[in-house]
């Protein structure tokens, strides 16, 4: 046990030990990235604790004092809660029953026969090539027709369709993943369809709901384009649809503006922490059966 | 038990199929249908056209040409250079150096916060008068190089440019997992074979990894083509045409000028492409092994 060969380190199979100069372009390849990445993101968070004066004398500098001035006005000046809890409260929505519908039929598509299951299944996956930008009219026709135009039910609506084929995907694929032997167990059991659904299969999908979930998840979160269309009134608007207004109600209260932007921005990052293993996952699972 | 399943069959496909009719069977129907019509709403008409909204579109339209051009050149660079930065740093990560998984996090994080953050962020950065850029040139002593990034024609296409080439964390993501998946015998005998590092990198992991290189050039392709937010929340399309892609001219078509008709041939010039896009890179890259 104490004993370790000095090439496994780690997990790592493929690593090598090279000389230093020979792993400096990778290094700094790496560190670029890194920058790339965080710098923007720094800097409105380190400029949101800076004073107007200094914002406007020194922008690429650390803030000099940490005050919180900023989010206070922020606040004061926008109604950010409330856009916040609309975020809330139409990406909740439309993730659990975008997960609780559409698992539904990927079970019957993973684990039932009926005749015309694959036509059926090619339909519905012709969800995944339309752009969905090129039918914002129609779109935005059919929820109003529906009487859900700037409404926070028609946002729902249209984010639970947006995340329908990955979703879909993930859950046929962790559907299929289940051994067949356990299904059959239940049925001889005496167990029902329903029963069997919910009480066995399901349970067993945790990881592929988790996945869905957390992709259907920021994609509502974050969405921009169907919030801009559908809706008008700032009582159903979302957080992303509120960034729109910010230059303009903040006008030259910069450090307001910044804490404003750090307060959106937050949120995804900290799921993406906690998630970032499902987050990769789903990605792979969508692009892989895509 | 099949005639028994038979309804529960039916029942658990109901809601993804009502789903899928509502928000994508009957809108790409309307989109294709109205495409054919002189169809507006001040003053309200529907006159049966034909091809005459293409006819316009291709012949005529010096704003859909720019447009388009635009988004065929954003889509090239989207799908090559924008791909290329995230697969160079998959073929440095996949050797799992020291912190590989915090790089990995880290570099994802600009593509889990929303577009409308991201677009609000530079918008601020591109600030002419306390805007990162300016800020920098100012103090290295290249004032006079200082501009208006995002509302100079001459530097608008760009500065747009650059606020997504950059960020290739889900290409990363991608490539990675797949080059991780590799065998590893394959590289020990490449090395054993005395392959230098780069050979290495792009005559065996390349080729090896093609099938989700075609992937993710779909993917690029694909989102670029439906490319909304960011720009709609820095330029507007502007100065003039200069940013204006596909998706803002039919925004601006549909939305402001309520000429649902011609709107809708932009939209199906857009469904067209995608197809395309989606085709060519299939034949071009993705081996029918599997």
């Amino acid at each position: 046990m104490t004993q370790r060969p000095l090439t496994a380190r780690g997990d790592s199979g493929l690593r090598e030990q090279r000389p230093f100069h020979a792993r400096i372009p990778a290094f700094l390849y790496m560190l670029l990235c890194v920058l790339v990445a965080l710098f923007p993101i720094l800097w409105v968070v380190m400029s949101s604790f800076k004073s107007n004066a200094q914002i406007l004398s020194s922008a690429v500098s650390l803030p000099t004092a940490y005050s919180f001035e900023g989010y206070r006005m922020a606040l004061e000046v926008s109604p950010i809660l409330r856009y916040f809890f609309n975020s809330v409260v139409i990406t909740m929505l439309s993730t659990f029953l975008n997960v609780f519908l559409v698992s539904l039929a990927a079970y019957v598509f993973a684990r039932t026969r009926f005749r015309g299951k694959n036509l059926l299944f090619s339909i519905l996956a012709l969800s995944m090539v339309i752009p969905m930008t090129a039918l914002m009219q129609p779109v935005y026709q059919v929820i109003t027709s529906l009487g859900l135009a700037d409404s926070l039910p028609g946002l729902v609506l249209v984010y639970m369709a947006l995340n329908m084929p990955l979703t879909l995907l993930i859950m046929r694929a962790s559907f299929a993943g289940v051994p067949a032997s356990l299904e059959e167990a239940a049925y001889i059991d005496g167990a029902g369809f329903m029963y069997t659904y919910f009480r066995v299969m399901l349970p067993l999908t945790k990881g592929g709901l988790a996945s869905a979930a957390v992709m259907a998840f920021l994609n509502a979160w974050n969405e921009f384009t169907f919030a801009l269309v559908l809706t008008k009134s700032a009582a159903v608007r979302t957080l992303p649809l509120s960034l729109s207004y910010f230059t303009s109600q903040f006008s030259f209260n910069y450090t307001a503006l910044f804490a404003a932007i750090t307060m959106a921005v937050l949120p995804s990052i900290l799921i993406f922490a906690v998630f970032q293993e499902q987050v990769s996952q789903s990605l792979v699972i969508g692009a892989v059966k895509g | 038990m099949q005639r028994r399943q038979a309804g529960w069959i039916a029942l658990f496909l109901l809601p993804a199929v009502a789903l899928f009719l509502t928000i994508y069977a009957i809108p790409l129907g309307i989109t294709l249908y109205t495409s054919l019509f002189d169809y507006r709403l001040f003053p309200n008409r529907m006159v049966y056209v034909g091809l005459a909204n293409f006819a316009q579109l291709f012949a005529r339209d010096a704003q859909f040409h720019r447009a388009l051009v635009n988004n065929l050149v954003w889509i090239l660079l989207h799908t090559t250079l924008h791909i290329a930065i995230g697969a160079v740093l998959a073929l440095i990560l996949y050797k799992k150096p020291r912190g590989w998984k915090a790089v990995r996090v880290i570099y994802m994080i600009p593509s889990i916060i929303s577009n409308a953050a991201v677009a609000m962020i530079f918008a601020n950065i591109y600030n002419p008068s306390y805007g990162v850029i300016n800020s920098l040139l100012k103090s290295v002593g290249l004032a006079g190089m200082q501009r208006n990034w995002l509302y100079d024609p001459a530097t608008s296409f760009v500065s747009v440019t650059m606020i997504w080439t950059l960020f290739s964390g889900y290409n990363t993501t991608l490539i990675l997992s797949q080059a991780l998946s590799l065998d590893s015998s394959v590289l020990e005998a490449a090395r054993v074979d005395g392959a230098s590092r780069l050979q290495q990198d792009f005559l065996i992991v390349m080729p090896l990894v093609k099938h989700m290189l075609a992937t993710t050039m779909i993917m690029a392709a694909t989102y670029m083509l439906q490319m909304f937010d960011l720009i709609y929340l820095t330029t507007r399309g502007g100065p003039g045409v200069t940013t204006t892609n596909l998706p803002l001219m039919l925004y601006k078509t549909a939305m402001t000028e309520n000429n649902y008709g011609y709107a809708n041939a932009i939209g199906v010039v857009i469904i067209a492409l995608g197809v395309l896009f989606m085709t060519l890179i299939n034949k071009l890259l993705r081996t029918r092994e599997d």
